[in-house]
């Protein structure tokens, strides 16, 4: 039977989610609606581009082809306004109606702002979407100072792409430390320093109580008082889910659009996947939004095999970061502070500028921060989503030999847990 | 020898299987590798490169027990999904995990999910590095370079087949 799927968003969750339909069903109808002005492009590489580490060319993240040579409908620039559940059609802006049998929602983020008097002054900025990269870009040969207003994950990824393009960058952090989502206070000093050496100027406990300037940004005053010159400021504070077109139809929507283990929505012909959607997270054991690139193409490909009827049950997805700057890489994933540390333990250790910590819960690691040397970083996120006992080996874990042949004895002794088909293919002869 | 591994490289889904029985952790392989990262592919000269070429396999070891770990060509790779550069992909033909070096940004998300930890960061370049089957020879380098026969290419059915041979015999 032949059927119209239909998808809004055409980023990491929707292209996945088009993608992994067609391959199962040749003949459907499949339309992906995004409202973005270029096609098939990674959000997470724009601050490369800002960088100039990259050109636009290289955005891609399928063959531009992609629409073309799956056979997908595709719209861009067409923003979906209204949904109708009892018609099951998708209303867009410009009037055209596209009506569905099965919908994905992968709606994506957007910037979360900042309510500060000036915010709406000529040099503020956020980078989500290409345009915002182009226009920082195009004012970039003007400015000296920008003033980068979050220092998380995002916040400091824009601050050290304006770096590289030689500004004088200044991040204001409202937490007492950079990456307070991702890392704790340790890794957190060790990341700090690298930057500040590098010339990135970095103010924690303090936020910004006024933008100053006439049209144009002029400068950025504190809540200390403190006050500094900047002709540029960039909000990167972390996202929020787009969630407003779930609803707007009556979708059961919290921080996120709530979806079930097969990622359906409170509709059965609705699902949804991605930055907007809120789903089960493995190492925290609750539901929480993970708004991350293979998080979003995991369930992109989850929610299309639900949506052809497969009945793929999530096993849910797992916060973890990877960033990189002036050389020093950092990877985290699950829980890396937890609240009441009594309930945990925790192995950790620094050397210079090489720290590793496993947060653990009854024998088996819920989170990981590894700063300077992350070569393990894969075998303990497959230690963590497989729930594995470590205790045989958790002496090992902070030893610079550790690697998968130390995990071989539990690969081979717990196959049932390590689904993976290749896992056995290393233990054939063990 | 050469002319049956250059039958392989048109085989679909074949990787790098360690006989964990018969490695004895002498890291030829981990050698050959880098050499044939090389520019200039030549042990010696190979050590004058500016940046010093990477291996891409690793003799591993626990206890008594040692493998030549390499990409496991993953069917449905973890890499791939996380890869937001579109560098990482699946050769449809073949099986490989291929990686694209054009395209790598060195975001080192395939570092973060790689189960085998088989992705390695090659600083000097800022890309990722991993098992590519010695796409620049007719044969494999690692497979080549074992002097203990623990290094098989072929499909998991071949390896399966050689291994119990081995126990008959």
């Amino acid at each position: 039977m032949s059927m119209d799927y239909v998808i809004i968003g055409g980023s990491a969750a929707g292209v996945t989610c088009a993608e992994t339909l067609r391959k199962h069903d040749k003949k459907s109808n499949i339309t992906v609606i995004s409202d973005e002005i270029f096609p098939l492009y990674s959000r997470c590489l724009l601050t490369y581009l800002l960088a100039g580490s990259i050109e636009e060319d290289k955005l891609y993240f399928k063959d531009k082809s992609f629409y073309e040579d799956n056979n997908i409908k595709f719209y861009l620039c067409k923003r979906a306004v209204a949904i109708d559940r009892k018609q099951k059609k998708v209303s867009l802006k410009d009037k055209t109606q596209v009506f569905y049998d099965k919908l994905m929602l992968a709606t994506g983020a957007s910037p979360k702002l900042v309510d500060v008097p000036g915010i709406d002054k000529k040099g503020v900025f956020t980078i989500r979407k290409i345009d915002d990269a182009r226009s920082i870009m195009k004012m970039l040969d003007r400015v000296k100072k920008v003033a980068v207003l979050g220092g998380g994950l995002i916040g400091l990824r824009d601050a050290y792409a304006l770096s590289q393009r030689e500004k004088q960058v200044t991040v204001v952090v409202k937490s007492p430390q950079v990456l307070s989502q991702m890392v704790d206070m340790q890794a957190a000093g060790i990341i700090a320093s690298v930057l500040e050496k590098n010339g990135i100027k970095i103010m924690t406990r303090v936020a910004a109580s006024e933008i100053t300037g006439k049209e144009f940004v002029e400068g950025i005053l504190l809540d200390n008082g403190e006050k500094f010159q900047c002709r540029m400021i960039i909000i990167g504070k972390g996202v929020k889910a787009n969630t407003e077109l779930a609803s707007s139809c009556g979708l059961k929507v919290e921080e996120g659009i709530v979806v079930d283990e097969f990622l359906r929505t409170s509709d059965e012909n609705i699902f949804a996947a991605g930055d907007c959607a809120q789903t089960y997270d493995i190492a925290r054991e609750a539901n929480r939004i993970n708004a991350l690139w293979p998080c979003a193409v995991e369930q992109g490909e989850i929610g299309a095999l639900n949506m052809l009827g497969k009945g793929r049950a999530y096993d849910g997805s797992l916060s973890m970061n990877s960033v990189d700057f002036f050389g020093l890489a950092c990877i985290s994933m699950g829980i890396t502070r937890p609240k009441k540390e009594e309930d945990y333990e925790i192995i950790s250790q620094a050397k210079g500028d090489v720290y590793k910590k496993f947060v653990l819960k009854e024998n088996r690691i819920v989170g990981m921060v590894l700063v300077g040397d992350i070569r393990v970083a894969g075998i303990i996120s497959a230690l963590i989503r497989n729930k594995i006992d470590v205790s045989s080996i958790k002496h090992l874990l902070l030893e610079d030999t550790f690697d998968y042949a130390k995990i071989m004895p539990l690969v081979s002794k717990f196959q049932e847990r390590f689904k993976q088909e290749e896992y056995k293919d290393t233990v054939i002869t063990y | 020898m050469a002319k049956d591994l250059l039958q392989k490289k048109k085989t679909k889904d074949i990787k790098i299987y360690c006989d964990i029985t018969k490695c004895v952790g002498c890291k030829s392989c981990e050698l050959a590798c880098a050499v044939e990262h090389s520019q200039t592919k030549n042990i010696f000269t190979a050590l004058r490169e500016k940046a010093l070429p990477k291996k891409r396999v690793r003799a591993e070891n626990v206890s008594s027990k040692i493998i030549s770990l390499h990409c496991q060509h993953c069917e449905d790779a973890p890499c791939i999904k996380a890869c937001m550069s579109g560098a990482l992909s699946k050769d449809e033909k073949t099986g490989a995990t291929l990686h694209d070096k054009d395209k790598c940004v060195g975001c080192w998300m395939c570092v973060m999910t790689c189960p085998f930890g088989a992705i390695v960061r090659d600083v000097e370049n800022h890309i990722a590095v991993k098992c590519d089957l010695c796409p620049d020879r007719e044969d494999f380098a690692c497979v080549v370079a074992c002097p203990t026969g623990a290094l098989f290419v072929g499909t998991k059915e071949e390896f399966g087949k050689k291994i119990k041979q081995k126990k008959k015999g």
